[in-house]
């Protein structure tokens, strides 16, 4: 290759600091934030003067905090199961229709990413007004399973253009019905699109807050959105702590994510 | 004539205004060894399709023992098949997928373990039962879909150009095991191919497709000695085509420079007389001995040594090239470049269309 890493001589120290530099950039907030939900100052004083898990024993006496984490985790499980199914049907639509508009359909579906969330939201916020979903829960599914839905259909349409037709052809002469053939068949073979769709579409749910935070009720708090206002009255290193147990699911299911897709059948 | 296993009848398919098959029809017998050869979009895949019931045909109809097929779904028509790519479920093990249509059938395990053992051992992949299919060449993997297509015991078996990804030495090698399972199981087997000699080393009959219809329908022997058409000879094996005038009342076709064939074989000709295009083989051709019939005198322009035959490319008289394959009787004495040579043929061997 032109570009080949191992023959830019001294480039390369350049370059390894460059990467170095972002990667820290990228990390370090992160880090800070980890450290200071150990830290036993008050005021998020940096590098902390002792370390403490006293945040964490006052974040899970808090039954407010425990509440949201709970309506988090559901929001985003049944959002990771929404938009992975009609992100499914979406996907075969894409895949094997043969219709006019099939791309301008694929574009549509791909608007929530591309779209500023607060239009979204402000749009959402009105139309629930009428149908009464403010602050429910179907509300807050309906519109998250709307931001996700564009992972699971990239995810999930990737897999199917990949998996040649002929597999379930041949699963239908064997004797199987077509849907047979696609639940004993097609979707094992894609199962890592599935599973990176579920994946994607539980954190676009979990981390979201603009448009949670027109969703929410007082008895309905996710749990951004829960910091977010928890924020605005005063600087606790409890979210600190909230926000270190965020970024490890998150890091976790990263992580699952990076497997599965390893795990994939070349 | 007993009632046909298999019968093809007046199949047309069209898309919109394209016409991908014409008034095919066909019958064949059971276990009979029928390959569709031709060029890509000559409609052999397509007549397979109708048959595996992933198309409807728009007319026409298909019969398996005297029953229409077309009104039964694909997965319900009992038929076997071998695809051009490879379709082995790729999360399943070698054995799994042999014993998928088992499964679908509902079939007790012992049967099943039972059968996918007897199918591995007829593909001779039996110490690979639990290989994932990612594990495997593209020849064992076409080899387990064969045991895949088999293990259900179908009446047909449908091959469409399951070889065509692999290279030259691995094809020959499962073209012989294809022709011992045939003989060991007696399926009826349709092949489809677009291999002139894939077709002549597996079939007993070869239907040859050409835009949307079966241009003649026979044995090997068949399509190469007697075409019926200047497509069908252009297709199987080597010829020359050359342009004569054919005057009936003698039989006699005249070349450019004046040579007279006598007694050509003219069945493939329309009525009237004048131009015609006629066809020798390059292996029709013998060096003119001195009395034979017709002398066609050329030029030597190149000569290719190869073992069983010598190839000559000879320039005639009126500047038309000849491919002539000399075999080894005439080798004696030795053609060479820039010679010149007197051919002659066989008459009947020399087809006007």
């Amino acid at each position: 290759m032109l570009l080949d890493f191992n023959r830019l001589g001294g480039l390369r120290v350049a370059l390894s600091a460059i990467a170095f530099l972002v990667g820290a950039f990228l990390l370090l907030p992160i880090v800070v934030i980890v450290l200071l939900s150990f830290g036993s100052s008050r005021y998020l004083q940096f590098p902390p003067p002792a370390w403490t898990l006293r945040w964490y024993e006052e974040l899970f006496d808090n039954p407010d905090w425990l509440a949201s984490f709970a309506t988090s985790f559901e929001i985003a499980v049944v959002v990771a199961v929404a938009a992975t199914l009609l992100g499914l049907m979406a996907s075969f639509g894409l895949a094997r229709g043969r219709f006019p508009g099939k791309e301008a359909l694929r574009a549509l579906f791909l608007t929530p990413m591309v779209m500023p969330v607060v239009v979204l939201a402000v749009a959402l916020y009105a139309f629930f007004l009428r149908l009464q979903l403010n602050g429910t829960f179907v509300g807050f599914v309906i519109a998250h399973t709307i931001i996700a839905l564009p992972f699971a259909i990239i995810s999930i349409s990737n897999a199917l253009e990949g998996f040649d037709k002929s597999i379930e052809d041949a699963a239908v002469l064997c004797g199987a019905s077509p849907l047979e053939a696609k639940l004993r068949v097609t979707l094992p073979a894609i199962r890592s699109g599935l599973f990176g769709a579920a994946i994607f579409s539980f954190l676009a749910s979990w981390d979201e807050v603009v448009v949670a935070i027109f969703m929410a009720s007082p008895d309905l708090q996710t749990l951004p959105v829960r910091i977010f206002s928890t924020l605005q009255q005063d600087l606790s290193p409890v979210i600190a702590a909230v926000s270190s147990i965020l970024v490890a699911l998150t890091v976790l299911l990263m992580a699952v994510a990076a497997i599965f897709r390893r795990g994939k059948p070349a | 004539m007993t009632r046909p296993f298999l019968s093809i009848r007046n199949i047309e398919k069209t898309y919109g205004r394209v016409v991908a098959v014409q008034d095919v029809s066909l019958d064949i017998a059971q276990g009979e060894f029928v390959t569709f050869l031709g060029p890509s979009g000559s409609g052999k895949s397509t007549t397979l399709y109708a048959i595996a019931g992933f198309l409807q045909p728009t007319r026409g109809d298909v019969l398996l023992g005297g029953k229409s097929l077309l009104s039964v779904p694909s997965n319900k028509r009992n038929i076997g098949m071998v695809f051009q790519r490879y379709t082995l479920f790729p999360h399943l093990s070698v054995a799994d997928n042999v014993a998928f249509p088992l499964r679908v059938r509902r079939q007790p395990k012992a049967e099943i373990d039972a059968k996918v053992a007897a199918m591995l051992k007829l593909v001779r992949l039996e110490t690979m039962a639990d290989r994932m299919p990612a594990q495997m060449s593209g020849g064992q993997q076409q080899r387990v879909a064969l045991a895949r297509a088999l293990a259900y015991d179908p009446p047909i078996l449908l091959m469409d150009e399951p070889l065509s990804a692999l290279d030259k030495k691995l094809r020959e090698e499962i073209q012989i095991e294809i022709k011992r399972i045939h003989n060991e199981t007696g399926v009826t087997i349709l092949y489809v191919t677009h291999d002139q000699e894939e077709a002549l080393r597996l079939s007993d009959r070869i239907a040859l497709f050409n835009a949307g219809r079966i241009e003649q329908l026979g044995t090997g022997h068949d399509l190469y000695e007697k075409p019926a058409s200047r497509f069908v000879a252009g297709f199987i094996g080597n010829s020359n085509f050359l342009h004569g005038k054919l005057s009936r009342s003698d039989r006699s076709i005249t070349l450019p420079d004046g040579t007279a064939i006598q007694g050509v074989a003219l069945d493939k000709v329309g009525p009237g007389q004048g131009d015609v295009s006629i066809m020798i083989r390059p292996d029709h051709f013998r060096l003119h001995n001195g009395e034979a019939a017709p002398r066609l005198v050329g030029t030597v322009t190149d000569t290719t040594y190869l073992g069983e035959y010598t190839q000559l490319t000879v320039l005639t008289a009126w500047g038309g090239a000849l491919s002539v394959r000399l075999p080894p009787d005439d080798r004696a004495s030795p053609v060479e470049k820039g010679q010149s040579i007197a051919l002659t043929c066989a008459p009947l061997d020399v087809r006007a269309f």
